[in-house]
Parts: C-alpha cells; sequence; structure tokens
C-alpha cells in the first residue's frame, strides 16, 4: 500500500481530521478524545504498528494537546515504490477542566511509563491505566510543574 | 588509688569527651566468684573502663595520645577513601581524575563502592529531593570520622537550578560540608586541590586519639 493510499485510509477513520503527509513516510493527522481508543486499537491491529516512541503533553493554554509517534517497520507501507518505515504522528486536544483520555498502555506496554509522566508534569489522567503514580517527582509532590499556570510558590508553601 | 579502684568515681571520669556523668549508670565492681554471671557486653565495658582509669590515673593516656596522634593522623589523612558515587557531569570528571593523566591514586585516594568503608562523601551534581533521603542515608552509613565535599556550584547553591521545584538548593542545606570546590564543571585539578585542602583540615583538626573517650 503506497502512502498516499494509507492517508486516505486513515482519513476515513472516525474522528480523523486534517490528514496530511509531512514528510516521505511521517503521516499527521488530529484526533478527537472519545473516538482516540477505537482509533489506536485498529492502528495496532489492522496497519501493525508495533511501535509507541513518544507520548508528550503540550499546555497550549486553556487547551491541553497530546501528541503521540507510532512506527511500523513491517514494510507494508511503500514509500516511493518501496516497502518502507513509515511513522504516524497523533494529536488530541483535550479540555483544561477534564484532561482525561484512555489509557493506551494494553496496547503497547511501552505506553506507561510515558503517560506516567505526562500524568507527573502536566496532570493528564489516563482512564484504564494499571499504575498511575508519579515517575520523576516524589510522592506527594504538590501540583503539576509544567503547567503554565504552576507557581512556585505554591510548591515553596505546600512541600 | 583507694582499694576500690577509681572505676565509679564521677570526677575523674568528667575529662574531656567523657562519656557519662550519671554516677547510676557507672557499673559498680562484680563481687568476687561473680566473674560468670558477666554478660560478654558487660566484661568488655568492664575491661574498657579498668584500661581506661588505669591509663588516666597514671597519665599514659597523655602519653599513648601523644605517640598514637600523628601516626593515626597521617595515616587517615594519606589514605582518605572517597565513596563511588556520582550525580551528573561532575562525575565524568572525577573520573577523569582517576585516570592515567591525573592519577589521584598517587594522593591515596582509593574509589570505594560501599558507604561502609568510605571516609569521603562526594556531592558532584544537583540533588533533587527524589534524592535527598537517599543521600542522607549513604552519609549515615558512613563510619566516623568522615568528611563531606561539596564538589561543582550544583551541590554548592544548587547551580543554575537554584529555583527549580525539585532540586536542593545545595548540600549543606541537609548536610555538613568540610570543602568546597567551585567550578562547573569542576577540574580533576581543582578537585586535586579539594582533597589537598581536605588533607590540610585534617591534619589542623587531629583526630585520631587511641585512647578517646
Amino acid at each position: 500500500m503506497e502512502i498516499t493510499s494509507f492517508k486516505q485510509k486513515l482519513s476515513s477513520c472516525e474522528g480523523v481530521t486534517e490528514v496530511s503527509v509531512i514528510r516521505d513516510n511521517v503521516v499527521k493527522l488530529n484526533l478527537g478524545n472519545k473516538e482516540s481508543k477505537d482509533f489506536f486499537i485498529k492502528l495496532r491491529e489492522d496497519y501493525g504498528f508495533e511501535h509507541c516512541s513518544l507520548i508528550t503533553a503540550i499546555d497550549n493554554q486553556p487547551e491541553f494537546e497530546l501528541v503521540y509517534h507510532f512506527s511500523a517497520i513491517n514494510g507494508s507501507v511503500f514509500v516511493k515504490n518501496s516497502p518502507s518505515a513509515v511513522m504516524v504522528e497523533v494529536h488530541v486536544f483535550l479540555e483544561r477542566d477534564t484532561p482525561t483520555i484512555e489509557s493506551i498502555s494494553d496496547l503497547w506496554g511501552g505506553a506507561n511509563w510515558h503517560e506516567r509522566e505526562a500524568f507527573d508534569m502536566m496532570g493528564i489522567y489516563f482512564i484504564g491505566h494499571p499504575d498511575l503514580r508519579r515517575v520523576l517527582l516524589p510522592e506527594g509532590f504538590a501540583g503539576h510543574p509544567l503547567r503554565k499556570d504552576y507557581v512556585y510558590e505554591i510548591h515553596e508553601e505546600e512541600w | 588509688m583507694s582499694s576500690k579502684g577509681v572505676r565509679g568515681n564521677p570526677s575523674l571520669r568528667r575529662g574531656v569527651g567523657s562519656k557519662t556523668t550519671d554516677s547510676e549508670k557507672i557499673m559498680e565492681d562484680p563481687p568476687a566468684g561473680d566473674w560468670l554471671a558477666l554478660r560478654s557486653d558487660q566484661l568488655l565495658k568492664w575491661i574498657d573502663d579498668a584500661v581506661y582509669n588505669a591509663a588516666e590515673a597514671t597519665g599514659m593516656r597523655e602519653v599513648v595520645d601523644r605517640v598514637t596522634r600523628p601516626i593515626f593522623n597521617y595515616a587517615q589523612r594519606f589514605s582518605p577513601h572517597p565513596l563511588h558515587f556520582g550525580i551528573m557531569c561532575c562525575a565524568i570528571e572525577m573520573g577523569q581524575a582517576s585516570a592515567p593523566d591525573h592519577d589521584i591514586d598517587r594522593l591515596g585516594l582509593v574509589y570505594r563502592s560501599s558507604p561502609r568503608q568510605c571516609d569521603i562523601l562526594i556531592v558532584n551534581g544537583p540533588v533533587c529531593e527524589k534524592l535527598r533521603p537517599k543521600l542522607k542515608t549513604l552519609y549515615e552509613q558512613m563510619p566516623e570520622p568522615k568528611w563531606v565535599i561539596a564538589m561543582g556550584e550544583c551541590a554548592i547553591s544548587g547551580g543554575p537550578y537554584w529555583d527549580s521545584y525539585s532540586v536542593v538548593a545545595g548540600a549543606d542545606t541537609f548536610m555538613p560540608v568540610d570543602v568546597y570546590i567551585p567550578g562547573c564543571p569542576v577540574r580533576p585539578e581543582a578537585l586535586m586541590h579539594g582533597f589537598l585542602t581536605l588533607q590540610k583540615k585534617i591534619r589542623e583538626k587531629e583526630p585520631g586519639m587511641f585512647l578517646r573517650r
């Protein structure tokens, strides 16, 4: 399957908007929060994306943005008529009042600590995560320090 | 000395570094024929007291200290064992100081991996809140006498992370520090100079008494 037809298939999925090929083998798309788990299951099972490279969170004020990178190296997608490793870059936008999303650590085991870090630093809550604790900061730390509205004096008082 | 001995007389025990002045806690002479009734720790304490009191009463303690102090001090000064513990980029410089170019072994410094065998704790990097209790535990596991070297800006004051949400503003906020070595990171020569400064400090303080109380 050539990468342009792969892009067409992705854009027909539910909740997917603004699909574009940003480099030779990188597809970028926006995804709705509610449809995210179904899309990720399809990405894992149907298209064979075996590796979750990255989950990170951005504070865009007021909303949060989650960025996922998935890569497939099985060669099922062709770039310029040759089997190639491809990457899908998924952007999910979350509301500031309820920053929650379905956990994908049951699909990709490596997503476990990425999600813990996003929870630790940015306060994103992953529903269904087996062990959502802080990973970098000590237990009992108050607040999520990478949020733009984090105030250092809060840390001084409560910690 | 009376026939009962000076043991149990608090006035004679109240010297420099006297362990206890409470007359109730000082052990009485065991009654004759009761030696087997002593526990091993009681026997050791009895022998300890007897030797100390004899040395104190005859003035031998001063003599022994005068002889052993320079020897013990010499030994401690020239064979300090730092803990092999690295946090950040200063640890790379610490490794470079051991490499053939600088060869810090010739100062008698041998890095040990267990805090039970060490005299010096080198704090080389930013101490974050999560590391602080572990570093404090390492310091408390080291036997006396012990010294702490704060190596680099991060260990002295927090360095570039001084107002961070997770980095402690200097190692001296939670443990006593003897020598500060500035630098970011510290060069191996500066680390060597820090060890020589610590040697000077050990010589001036003169620890290492044989019959110390």
